[in-house]
């Protein structure tokens, strides 16, 4: 490629060499009066891009009265933090968030920023992005890096799971990214890190051009699957929403909620919000009982942190067998009264 | 006050089974049946609903290969009044910045324009960026996972709900706007007979290629996105005990699992 190459006008004057970008950045999320446990797991890869890249991470917070909550980032690893605390911050509005992060990615230049993809942070990332005029790559499940050319290398599985894509941005900076909740583990917490600076700046922050009129809190425990240690989850081949009921039943046996694939969510018997899989959510359960499931890629892309995976299935050729620790061959409304019922006995003694 | 609408659609392969040029790391799409994103269907029913409730006129526009004019045939079929298809080698192997760029010039070219609705995510790509960065380019106020719109007091505004994890909230955005429909929500009607019959009227489908919106070179295709996909590997297996029970006794079965747990230290009793 020639070095006269050309770029796209709209990419702006000040379109900058990308030497003149440095540090890791992460976008930590404090909208509810806390920090986000989404965001504190983007310090995992941060960590280790930053040991990569011989650079430090920064928090960036922005909100109002957050001051409390600026060290929480610090002792899961971020070297620094950079806030904004202004009252015009209190409500969330995307593009004023987004136009706030702009200005400080301007100021400060890092190469890397990492959001968590919650539903807040993929509707502010890519507008971002945009306004930075770089590139974004949606949902990372990993991270590496490419040392020599300073490049991220982020990836993702796009098309349905069965592979992953590594996506760079060799000339623009920053590298932007989100980061699919729940496939990090969250860092270890160590209350005696000391941040080697915690910033406070200013910026003029845009008067908003939309208004939140409501905000109601869901009557609804929030990350339900996601916190499970045991999750016992249900497919297809339950056959009918009364199936889940036995699986309520062990569930409630083991301390465990239920959950269930994407065709037991399409044929409406467990709400969206428990669909494990690509297209639903990652889980860490130390414990997965797939009952009725087939073990399609996209589901398994779900289960890749969970501990032991157990499946429940009257196909012996189900593909989920060879995904699963242990397995039994049967027909669930047998089986899976049959573990309920020994439970039972054992607990009697 | 009637609103003048567009709704912004994707034409993607229905398939689960797609094929990657390993040599640029794109989607291969010769082959694979394609159609109208579903999510973008509720983006749709949305559209077609202020329309019912206020009048007016909601045009869809699709940057795809030519043969999407069959999906934005069926969404004429549903009730929509035209379609833009935005279709040039030159728009090819964009990423959401540069696809994005091009619908930004698209929705203006077609100013005034009161709302621009689009589908939470396509399943192809599932990024979620394009309504966002569109919104970037026009320098206009946006908001994701609507489930219903209505016009604010005075007609200059619309009130939408939307839903998060852990709450419903109610925005006033002034028009014009660009709004991100939720998944699931707005179940789209069927195509009705008459809209079929209407779809195939002459000059409803437009096609724009680059003689028409003349953008540079350097700012659309491969060559207007900063990512490049520099390779694709197959997802590496978790590697799984694959231990299976041999007999066929339920309640043998499971003692053999409440044994198998025990070992591993997983606590059940
Ligand atoms: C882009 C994309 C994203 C996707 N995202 C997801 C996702 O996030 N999550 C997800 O789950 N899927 C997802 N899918 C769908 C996925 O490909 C599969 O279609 C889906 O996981 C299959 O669900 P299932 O295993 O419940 O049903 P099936 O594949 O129909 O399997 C049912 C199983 O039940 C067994 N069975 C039948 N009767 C009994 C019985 N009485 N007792 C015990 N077993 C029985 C059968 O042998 C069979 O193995 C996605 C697909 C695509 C293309
Ligand atoms: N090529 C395209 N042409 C028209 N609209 C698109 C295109 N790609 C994405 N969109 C719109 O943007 C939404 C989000 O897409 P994505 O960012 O690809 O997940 C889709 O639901 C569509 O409404």
């Amino acid at each position: 490629m020639s070095s006269a190459q050309q770029i796209c006008p709209e990419w702006g004057q000040d379109f900058r060499a990308k030497e003149d970008f440095r540090g890791v950045w992460v976008f930590v999320e404090c909208f509810e009066g806390s920090v986000s446990e989404a965001s504190l797991q983007l310090i995992t890869p941060a960590k280790k891009i930053a040991e990569k890249l011989n650079t430090s991470i920064t928090a960036v917070m922005l909100g109002h009265g957050i001051e409390r909550m600026l060290r929480e980032p610090v002792y899961y690893g971020a070297d620094s933090v950079i806030y904004v605390d202004d009252e015009s911050l209190a409500t969330y509005y995307p593009n004023v968030y987004g136009d706030v992060l702009v200005n400080l990615v301007k100021r400060h230049r890092p190469e890397l920023l990492l959001i968590a993809g919650t539903l807040r942070g993929r509707e502010m990332a890519p507008y971002v992005a945009n306004c930075l005029r770089t590139g974004i790559t949606a949902d990372c499940t990993d991270f590496d890096v490419d040392e020599a050319a300073r490049d991220v290398l982020q990836i993702r599985p796009p098309f349905g799971a069965t592979l992953l894509a590594y996506i760079r941005t060799p000339r623009n900076r920053p590298q932007i990214a989100t980061v699919r909740p729940n496939v990090f583990n969250l860092p270890n917490r160590d209350a005696s890190r000391e941040p080697s600076s915690i910033i406070r700046e200013h910026v003029e922050i845009p008067r908003p051009n939309i208004r939140l009129l409501s905000s109601e809190k869901l009557q609804k425990e929030a990350a339900i699957i996601e916190k499970a240690e045991v999750i016992v989850s249900g497919g297809k081949g339950l056959g009918s929403p009364e199936g889940f009921k036995l699986l309520e039943e062990l569930a409630r046996e083991l301390g465990g909620v239920v959950a269930g694939s994407r065709k037991a969510v399409d044929a409406g018997w467990i709400p969206h919000e428990r669909q494990v899989g690509q297209t639903g959510k990652s889980v860490k359960a130390s414990l997965y009982i797939a009952v009725g499931i087939s073990g399609a890629a996209q589901h398994l892309f779900g289960i890749r942190e969970v501990k032991t995976v157990v499946a429940i299935n009257t196909d012996p050729e189900a593909p989920i067998f060879d995904n699963a620790d242990y397995g039994i061959v049967g027909d669930y409304r047998q089986v899976v009264p049959a573990i309920v019922e020994e439970i039972k006995r054992r607990r009697r003694g | 006050m009637p609103l003048d609408m567009v709704v912004c659609v994707k034409w993607v392969p229905n398939t689960q089974v797609v094929n990657i040029d390993p040599r640029t790391g794109t989607l291969i799409r010769e082959g694979v049946p394609s159609i109208i994103n579903p999510h973008d269907l509720n983006a749709v029913e949305l559209g077609l609903r202020l329309k019912d409730s206020y009048g007016g006129r909601l045009t869809a526009i699709a940057m795809s290969p030519p043969s999407a004019k069959a999906g934005l045939e069926f969404l004429i079929g549903m009730g929509v009044d035209r379609a833009i298809l935005i279709t040039d080698r030159a728009f090819a192997g964009a990423d959401t910045l540069a696809t994005s760029y091009v619908l930004a010039k698209a929705i203006e070219r077609l100013m005034p324009v009161d709302i621009a609705i689009f589908g939470q995510e396509t399943i192809d790509s599932s990024t979620a960026h394009i309504c966002a960065q569109t919104a970037s380019w026009l320098k206009l106020p946006y908001i994701y996972y609507v489930v219903d719109a209505k016009l604010g007091d005075g007609k200059k505004s619309i009130v939408v709900r939307r839903v998060l994890e852990r709450e419903v909230e109610t925005f006033e955005l002034p028009l014009p706007c660009l709004i991100s429909v939720a998944m699931k929500s707005n179940v789209p009607r069927p195509v009705t007979l008459s809209n079929k019959i209407r779809a195939k009227t002459e000059g409803l489908i437009e096609v724009w290629s680059n003689d028409v919106l003349k953008l540079d070179v350097n700012c659309i295709g491969l060559k207007g996105s900063p990512t490049v996909v520099s390779k694709s590997v197959p997802t590496p297996v978790v590697p799984r005990k694959k231990l299976k029970f041999e007999g066929t006794d339920p309640a043998e079965a499971a003692r053999w699992l409440l044994d198998r747990l025990e070992e591993e230290g997983v606590k059940v009793v």
